[in-house]
């Protein structure tokens, strides 16, 4: 390793924040409320962009702490709403398909470790001059802008089309039929709707 | 070398915390005296009083409240705000951090804001605290979105992402002529982020204090310093985006730095007094056809002057 010329606190850094972004990872399966599970994430996300930042990748290192911010706080939100846990802060369980979950888990570890210890990494040092941030907008704004551009339309569309294909199944029913609560047992009234007299009159009252 | 480059930006930020929190205090009660609201106590000493005397109160406790997040979601806003304090340079040379993208270092404090102010009306789980996190959310991602675009706005014609550069870019002409809608958007958004004044939505009083219903003691202190700070980076933030920062004759860099961010103190928290809260529904409708479709407005009027 003749490259080494960072700092001893480079690579504290780099070990704590390495070790902060697996232990929030792993907290997000163990914790019971999906605002939780989000927010570590998010925790995780930052942790991996300060190592970005500390492999001089400045723009995408600082971009991850914007996006992750609006992303997992849109998908808290959305999951609150789509799911069967208003608040999110009762508590569920945060895993299922443990079986397979478990051996996909195993093979990647494994794929991703060879990969580490046997790969031939390139060798290239870039020229001291290089201004990461102008060289990334030329690459993504220069040649290859119609690619990344058409790339966001296509999952920004996405996005809209499964929020509006789905949004109209709510909780109690479909959204045009009016939502219901379910009853107290299984075809049942609906709970908390006292029903309504035959002419329905109690309340008005006639002059 | 670590005295430049560690203790000297962690003090400065720490004074720019402490001194800018206590000039919002006093220019706020400043201000409500001369509008006529009665002011107990010298306008000096009362916000320290004040501070004392939370200290001293007891840190209320809520039913079965997600304790870490609950705790640390005031420490984490205080955090966001220094961080917002630590790129706003004071001249060339001055500043905590020079990071090459600390435009969107900036942009990414505002992104985190919305999770901890969301975090601190969840965590304390009870029914006003919630429904002013959610509020802050649906109204965060407009704020979020108008600010990114006034500010791509000034970082076009400095063809940079660093706020020295974008100072030194209005060396012929501030931002704040060259493109009118700036500021004004931005201060909106900076009153929205602290929940101050007219889009103080998520601390309102119709929801009995909202994400801070349930607050005392020590934690409600450093809740309102944060609020207080992240109100004075906002200001920080516009001076070197809008009003050209450091420039300006006769007077050092750094003193122009502070007369600009006390005006636009000034402005915020005269605005505060003066204007009556928003209804949020209201504000959510502002916000998406009226504020973000002028800000589409600025970023083309930026984009053209830039070409010219």
């Amino acid at each position: 390793m003749e490259s080494m010329n960072h700092g001893i606190g480079v690579d504290i850094a780099f070990l704590l924040l390495a070790t902060l972004a697996v232990v929030t990872a792993w907290r997000v399966f163990r914790t019971d409320s999906m605002v939780r599970a989000s927010f570590f994430l998010l925790v995780s996300f930052i942790a991996v962009g300060v190592i970005m930042i500390l492999l001089a990748a400045e723009y995408l290192g600082v971009a991850m702490f914007f996006m992750m911010a609006v992303e997992m706080t849109v998908m808290a939100l959305f999951m609150v709403m789509f799911m069967m846990n208003p608040a999110g802060l009762n508590p569920m369980n945060m895993v299922h398909q443990e079986r397979i979950s478990i051996g996909a888990g195993v093979v990647s570890f494994l794929v991703l470790s060879a990969m580490a210890l046997l790969a031939v990494f390139p060798d290239r040092p870039v020229s001291a001059g290089l201004d990461p941030v102008r060289s990334l907008g030329n690459e993504m704004l220069g040649d290859s802008m119609l690619i990344f551009e058409s790339a966001g339309l296509v999952l920004l569309t996405t996005m809209i089309g499964v929020v509006v294909l789905s949004s109209h199944r709510g909780r109690y029913g479909a959204a045009t039929e009016g939502s219901l609560p379910p009853g107290l047992e299984p075809g049942g009234d609906p709970a908390g709707k006292p029903e309504d007299d035959e002419d329905g009159g109690h309340h008005h009252h006639h002059h | 070398m670590n005295l430049e480059e560690l203790v000297l930006p962690v003090l400065m930020v720490f004074f720019m915390l402490a001194a800018g929190a206590y000039t919002v205090a006093v220019l706020d009660r400043v201000i409500a005296g001369a509008l006529g609201t009665p002011q107990a106590g010298s306008v000096w000493i009362a916000p320290l009083a004040r501070g004392a005397w939370l200290m001293t109160q007891h840190a209320n406790a809520t039913e079965a409240p997600d304790w870490r997040a609950w705790r640390l979601a005031p420490a984490l806003y205080l955090s966001l705000a220094a961080i917002g304090l630590a790129v706003v340079p004071w001249s060339g040379s001055l500043v905590a951090t020079d990071l090459a993208t600390s435009v969107v270092l900036w942009g990414s404090v505002e992104a985190l804001a919305t999770v901890v102010i969301f975090l601190h009306g969840w965590s304390a789980n009870t029914l006003f605290a919630l429904i002013g996190g959610y509020r802050y959310v649906a109204l965060g991602l407009s704020y979020i979105l108008i600010s990114m675009f006034v500010l791509i706005g000034v970082a076009l014609p400095a063809e940079s992402l660093q706020f020295t550069q974008v100072v030194a870019s209005q060396g012929e002409l501030w931002n704040l002529i060259r493109q009118p809608l700036g500021l004004p958007l931005f201060l909106i958004v900076g009153l929205g982020m602290t929940f101050w004044g007219p889009l103080n939505l998520a601390d309102s009083a119709d929801l009995a204090g909202g994400t801070a219903a349930e607050i005392s003691g020590p934690p409600r202190l450093v809740w309102d310093v944060a609020r207080a700070a992240m109100l004075v980076a906002f200001s920080g933030v516009a001076t070197s985006a809008f009003l050209g920062g450091w420039l300006g004759p006769w007077l050092p860099g750094p003193l122009w730095v502070v007369i600009k961010m006390l005006a636009v103190l000034l402005v915020l928290l005269l605005l505060g007094r003066l204007l009556p809260r928003l209804a949020p529904e209201r504000c959510v409708t502002l916000m998406w056809v009226v504020l973000l479709p002028l800000s589409f407005i600025d970023l083309v009027w930026a984009g053209v002057g830039a070409l010219l």
